[in-house]
């Protein structure tokens, strides 16, 4: 499956837009930092005003419609940025540990739990990173332009 | 044939015999064995030479504090320099030499040096070589190949590392007594821990000695220890891993070797890995160091640290003489006393500096005799120890001994007390305290969260160690919210007391400046004259001295010698110790290699390569990529082995005559969205926003708020409330952060959503008189005239069917579109219009070939014309200056500096011959003939040859130079000469600017 | 390596961060009514103090906000950070 990206902007204190929003995508934001909501889309928390939902490519012109006219005059920002992200998905439990040699966060099961994301560095590149199903699957979804650099880096590692 | 190899004992696996190389002798050790400890099983006595006297030496101590055993270790691209062979285990093939001693350590022809060695005093380099000026580097060549430190290999390293990393709850350095309690402390209470020691094996001190823990040998108290926390879910122990470096907030850095014991066929996968800790809370237990006793000639191998002694006895099963003398200040040195008895090596005696010790019962019921209130003042021998002389000392100040006797040995082990290691303490900011009940520095308050325990906290018995770190790591795991296990401390008995009376110089039989040398530092072959020296020579402060004397370099960084040191000027000053001070103790604590630091961000993953959508097809064409950022770019595409300059004019020629196309994926691209978006925008460009209307670009610059141009690029108004801008390719993250900035500290009340599309659109520029052709060819669905859709608008629109935004813009000056598309469609867009675009044949260009467009027409390039000191004024941009309003960076426009008349600005130059492309950079100089320094009135900032034009261009940033088109200047060349240039307007090309408006 | 508690992601290594400078310098309102010294010290000058020093950063990796850190100069403790006054942490 081809995975699109939509980034939307908008005030989490205002419960006129993330009720919208919740219509929109018919699955609600997550508002906890860190946090992942997963249901017909993985939506990410990134920022205290800004989420990316990650779905199904071909969701996502109906999806972004949907989004804009739920939230039709309010002050939000919706944007396909399907084009601008490489995704890959690493399973096994060992995924901590192997991600441990680029990145600083403390990926420890304990700490980093099913449904945590984060936005960090790996090696050199940024990356927005979540683990998104217990058997683990990690995710880590990285700009396209830096995806050779990453996939080399995960290779040799 | 291991001659000083004992029949039984030490934790040596006598049935893995390995064999070496030293200096090109053939030796055979064990399994188990250090270099070190199989040198001196082989009876070798001299391993090196020292550094600036070249005297013998021998292996003094039995750890990281061993400043003579500096060995190369492996051979060719593998090598290793300057290891201490105290610290390497030894594998089998092993190649060893010492790295210092020229051309052996046998017959070493800078001795001499020795014989001299008045004359090598103190800053006796300083002194000698500065004169003439310019000889030092001469003297330095001959200096550094005599001095010898190790060869660094000159391939590339064969071997891989890698970074790690880690975080815990406790970290603890050094697994010793202390140590392994406060990790298993810890670890009981649920803590995560990580317990790294610089050994092979887990146990530190009481792999050294006859010690008993809970009624049985304290080795089986260690197998278990080690085997509880190895079997702990929650713990991780690293071995052969050095803490070297404790950092801010509780980060510290941990090498770990991974395969440096195994022979080099044996090696596989990461050679040594960094572990870079982030831990709540730390433990140091990393032990303490045994000071050295300073008496004349105490550098002469066979004169060896009394606990180094003891290790090699118990662990390695080597006896370093036949017939000993102690010589202390203190009573630790009695159990070497004692192992050396039951070894069966004769004790001659023990020479004690005090009157009276509570230890000499224990001698004398061994049957060593004592001699108290002696101090040996000289050793003879040379390459090896053949006696000592001993005289009685009072204890008072004098500086000569008289009535001296001599004893025949071949071992002195010394022991003038103990300091704890506290460099871990002491990186992390905490002060260090002098001690006067232990005669030492103790670690002082930290300033971060750590504690330090055992003997590294001044804690000389085994069952206070135990204690301490029971307690420590008890505290660890409490800060860390946990509830301490409550584990039982484990009893242990303490067979010598320890008790201590200072002796920093040991008096000698002539005044401390006449006598034989009385080492202080081994490695840099300090002596108490040359503390001395300094002090008379006017240095008053530690670090002075140290720097004058060169105490406490090098690979030991002082670990032996440094307290003598300060004991000794402090002596010379009159002062205290704790008032002299201690040098700073900084990372590394042991020398870590540049692979290891470097980790796996060598080679293809040293710089992260940014690659467009459309790389691919540019790889295929056999581009070559210029780097951009980190962005890979097609430079140019050669055709049939065209050169750049071929290519480059071929594809500039082909561009302005018919059509060419490049990728322009890599700007950066920014989303402004919201009801304030005008507003926002009014203040960060200088032109006028609110009178754009939808669906038009515009040309915009942005300053600093000192008024000098920061960046560039054209911006789009979407909607009312919808703009879209573009940034240079090395500014978008920049620009991004800087809009954002001003929004979130200063402009809060604006509602404006940045969002950056620079990855998600890809670019692709079609350029060239045929460009409306291509688009119409492969099927657009807006009018593309240039009534419907004039130069600088912007429309969403179709091109063969795919969605794309369509700009009408142009960086070359021609008729041209930029056309954004979603990147996962880039490629096969791109393929398209190469496709279509044969019949008008389409020319694929890259940075170069941009670059030259864009210079004919004068078009700037930020951070290439621009240096973060021009304004806009300076580049011709007063048109873009809006009068009606406020925006970043206007005021500083009207600071004195910023109106002056000489200000450099940017013109156009043209080679007086017609045919020399100037550097880029070269000065401008107005007469070449002026008395030197000439002085320079600008600079080429850009320059190419045109072919459109058929004659070199170039920008320049000139003094007051648009006050001075048509006059002649120079330009300096590399190799000395200069060419005329006259000066020009900036735009050569199409100066009515009539060609991107067709 | 510092540990900064992003007030919006909590704690991150110094790596994902970029340093603003000091912090609280506030643009003047009407640039034009500054004479040109007063203006040179609103461009040019800022504090250098040894011991506690409020600075603004940015989780330039993550969340891309800027912040407010009190961190002292000497011992590089932190003894505070938090979001901007100025930040609802809901405005763009």
């Amino acid at each position: 499956m081809k995975l699109g990206h939509i980034n939307l902007r908008g005030d989490a204190a205002d419960t006129a837009f993330v009720n919208g929003a919740a219509s929109g995508l018919g699955q609600a934001l997550p508002l906890d930092r860190n946090t992942i909501s997963r249901s017909r889309h993985r939506i990410y928390w990134l920022g205290p005003n800004e989420w990316q939902v990650v779905t199904d490519l071909d969701n996502v012109a109906e999806l972004v419609d949907k989004l804009r006219r739920a939230l039709a005059g309010r002050h939000v920002s919706i944007n396909d940025v399907s084009g601008g992200y490489t995704v890959f998905h690493l399973s096994g439990s060992d995924v901590p540990e192997l991600l441990a040699k680029g990145c600083t966060l403390d990926l420890h099961p304990s700490v980093f739990q099913m449904g945590a994301c984060a936005q960090s560095g790996l090696a050199k590149a940024i990356v927005l990173l979540g683990y998104i199903e217990e058997t683990p699957v990690y995710e880590i979804i990285v700009r396209r332009s830096f995806s050779e650099y990453l996939l080399r880096w995960l290779r040799q590692n | 044939m291991q001659r000083n190899r004992l029949d039984k004992g030490g934790r040596i696996d006598r049935s893995r015999p390995l064999n070496f190389q030293f200096n090109g002798r053939k030796l055979q050790g064990f399994a188990g064995d250090t270099l070190a400890s199989a040198l001196l099983a082989n009876g070798i006595s001299v391993v090196g030479r020292s550094f600036k006297l070249h005297r013998p030496r021998g292996i003094i101590g039995f750890g990281a504090e061993e400043p003579n055993a500096i060995m190369q270790i492996g051979k060719g691209d593998m090598t290793l320099p300057n290891l201490r062979a105290t610290q390497v285990e030894l594998y089998e093939g092993m190649i060893a030499s010492s790295t210092k001693g020229w051309p052996s350590v046998n017959f070493d022809v800078s001795a001499i040096n020795d014989v001299f060695s008045r004359v090598f005093s103190a800053g006796f380099y300083y002194k000698t070589f500065m004169r003439p000026k310019g000889l030092w580097h001469f003297y330095e060549k001959l200096i550094r190949r005599s001095a010898g430190f190790g060869k660094a290999p000159t391939a590339a390293d064969p071997d891989s590392y890698e970074h790690r990393n880690a975080h815990c709850d406790v970290l603890v350095a050094g697994a010793g007594p202390a140590g392994l309690m406060a990790a298993m402390a810890a670890a009981s209470s649920g803590a995560r821990v990580v317990i790294a020691d610089e050994q092979n094996e887990l146990g530190g001190s009481l792999l050294c000695g006859d010690y008993q823990i809970d009624g049985k040998p304290a080795n089986k108290w260690v197998e278990q220890t080690a085997a509880a926390l190895g079997g702990m879910d929650n713990v991780t122990v690293l071995p052969r891993s050095t803490v070297f470096g404790y950092y801010d907030h509780n980060f510290l850095a941990v090498v770990e070797r991974c395969t440096d014991h195994l022979s080099e066929a044996q090696r596989t996968g990461v050679r040594q890995r960094v572990w870079r800790v982030r831990a709540k809370e730390v433990v140091l237990a990393q032990g303490a160091f045994e000071r050295p006793l300073v008496f004349c000639n105490n550098d002469r191998p066979g004169v060896m640290m009394a606990s180094a002694v003891s290790a090699y006895l118990h662990r390695y099963a080597v006896s370093p003489g036949r017939r000993a003398v102690l010589f202390t200040n203190n009573d630790s040195a009695y159990q070497t006393a004692i192992d050396l008895a039951r070894s069966g090596t004769t004790v001659v005696a023990i020479v004690d500096s005090r009157p009276h010790a509570a230890a000499s019962e224990l001698a004398a019921s061994a049957g060593i005799p004592v001699l108290a209130g002696h101090v040996v003042v000289d050793v003879s021998g040379r390459r090896r120890v053949t006696g000592v002389r001993v005289g009685k000392w009072s204890g008072d100040t004098a500086d000569t001994v008289d009535g001296t006797i001599s004893i025949r040995c071949d071992l002195v082990a010394m022991s003038g007390g103990w300091s704890p290691a506290v460099h871990l303490h002491s990186h992390a900011g905490g002060r260090n305290e002098w001690n006067d009940e232990l005669h030492c520095f103790v670690p002082g308050a930290s300033t971060q969260a750590n504690r330090s325990a055992g003997s590294g906290n001044g804690v000389w018995s085994l069952s206070g160690c135990l204690r301490e770190g029971l307690a420590a790591g008890d505290e660890a795991a409490s800060r860390c919210g946990l509830k301490p296990a409550g584990l039982d401390v484990p009893q242990a008995e303490d067979p010598v007391p320890m008790s201590i009376e200072p002796l920093w110089r040991v008096p000698a039989e002539k005044d401390p400046d006449r006598c034989s040398k009385q080492f202080i530092d081994f490695q840099n072959d300090t002596s108490v004259a040359d503390v001395r020296l300094a002090v008379r020579e006017g240095y008053r402060n530690v670090e002075h001295v140290k720097r004058y004397t060169a105490l406490g370099f090098g690979t030991d960084q002082g670990k032996l010698g440094n307290i003598n040191g300060m004991a000794v000027l402090a002596e010379c000053l009159g002062k205290s110790i704790p008032e002299v001070g201690t040098t700073t103790f900084r990372p590394a604590y042991t020398p870590v290699t540049f692979g290891a630091i470097a980790g796996e961000n060598v080679g293809d993953l040293f710089e992260p390569v940014r690659t467009t959508a459309i790389h691919e097809w540019h790889e295929a064409a056999g581009a070559p990529f210029e780097v951009v950022g980190q962005w890979h770019r097609p430079w140019y595409f050669p055709r049939d082995g065209e050169d750049l300059h071929a290519a480059v004019a071929r594809e500039c020629l082909a561009t302005r005559n018919s059509l060419g196309i490049m990728d322009a994926s890599t700007l950066g691209k920014i989303d402004v969205r919201g009801p304030d978006a005008v507003e926002f925008l009014e203040r960060i460009y200088t032109h006028n926003i609110a009178k754009m209307k939808v669906g038009r670009c515009a040309y915009g610059v942005m300053l600093g708020e000192d008024g000098m141009l920061m960046d560039d690029g054209v911006m789009a108004r979407l909607g009312e409330q919808h703009f879209y801008l573009t940034t240079t390719t090395g500014g978008a993250a920049n620009v991004l952060s800087w809009l954002e900035l001003w929004l979130q500290t200063e402009w809060p009340e604006l509602d404006v959503y940045l969002t950056s599309l620079t990855d998600h659109f890809s670019t692709i520029a079609v350029v060239g008189p045929n460009s409306r052709h291509l688009l119409q060819k492969v099927g657009c669905n807006i009018d593309l005239k240039k009534e419907s859709f004039p130069f600088m608008s912007v429309k969403d629109a179709e091109l063969g069917g795919v969605p794309v935004q369509l700009f009408r813009v142009s960086f070359s000056g021609e008729l041209a579109f930029e056309v954004n598309i979603d990147s996962n469609h880039a490629l096969q867009m791109w393929e398209m219009l190469m496709y279509a675009g044969g019949e008008f044949d389409i020319t694929p260009y890259g940075t170069e070939t941009m670059h030259v467009l864009r210079a004919e027409k004068g078009f700037v390039i930020i951070g290439q014309d621009t240096d973060g000191s021009v304004t806009p004024q300076d580049a011709g941009m007063h048109w873009l200056l809006s009068k009606d309003k406020d925006f970043l960076g206007r005021r500083s426009l009207s600071r004195p500096d910023c109106v002056r008349d000489n200000r450099k600005q940017l013109v156009g130059l043209l080679s007086g011959d017609g045919k020399t492309v100037l550097p880029e950079g070269a000065q401008l100089v107005i007469d070449p003939n002026a008395e030197k320094p000439v002085p320079m009135c600008g600079h080429v900032s850009s320059s190419y040859f045109s072919a459109c034009l058929g004659h070199p261009i170039a920008l320049a940033l000139l003094e007051g130079g648009r006050s001075k088109k048509g006059e002649t200047l120079h330009a300096a060349l590399v190799d000395g000469s200069t060419v005329e240039v006259q000066i020009v307007s900036a735009i050569f090309y199409d100066p009515k600017s009539e060609r991107q408006n067709v | 390596m510092l540990l900064i508690s992003c007030p919006f992601c909590g704690e991150r290594a110094e790596t994902e961060f970029s340093y603003g400078g000091e912090a609280g310098i506030s643009r003047p309102p009407d640039p034009d009514a500054l004479d040109d010294a007063a203006w040179a010290d609103y461009l040019f000058m800022r504090k250098n103090p040894r011991g506690q020093h409020l600075e603004l950063w940015n989780h330039a990796q993550g969340c891309r906000r800027w912040f407010e850190v009190e961190r002292d100069t000497v011992t590089y403790t932190i003894k505070a950070s938090r979001a901007l006054q100025t930040d609802s942490g809901d405005k763009g």
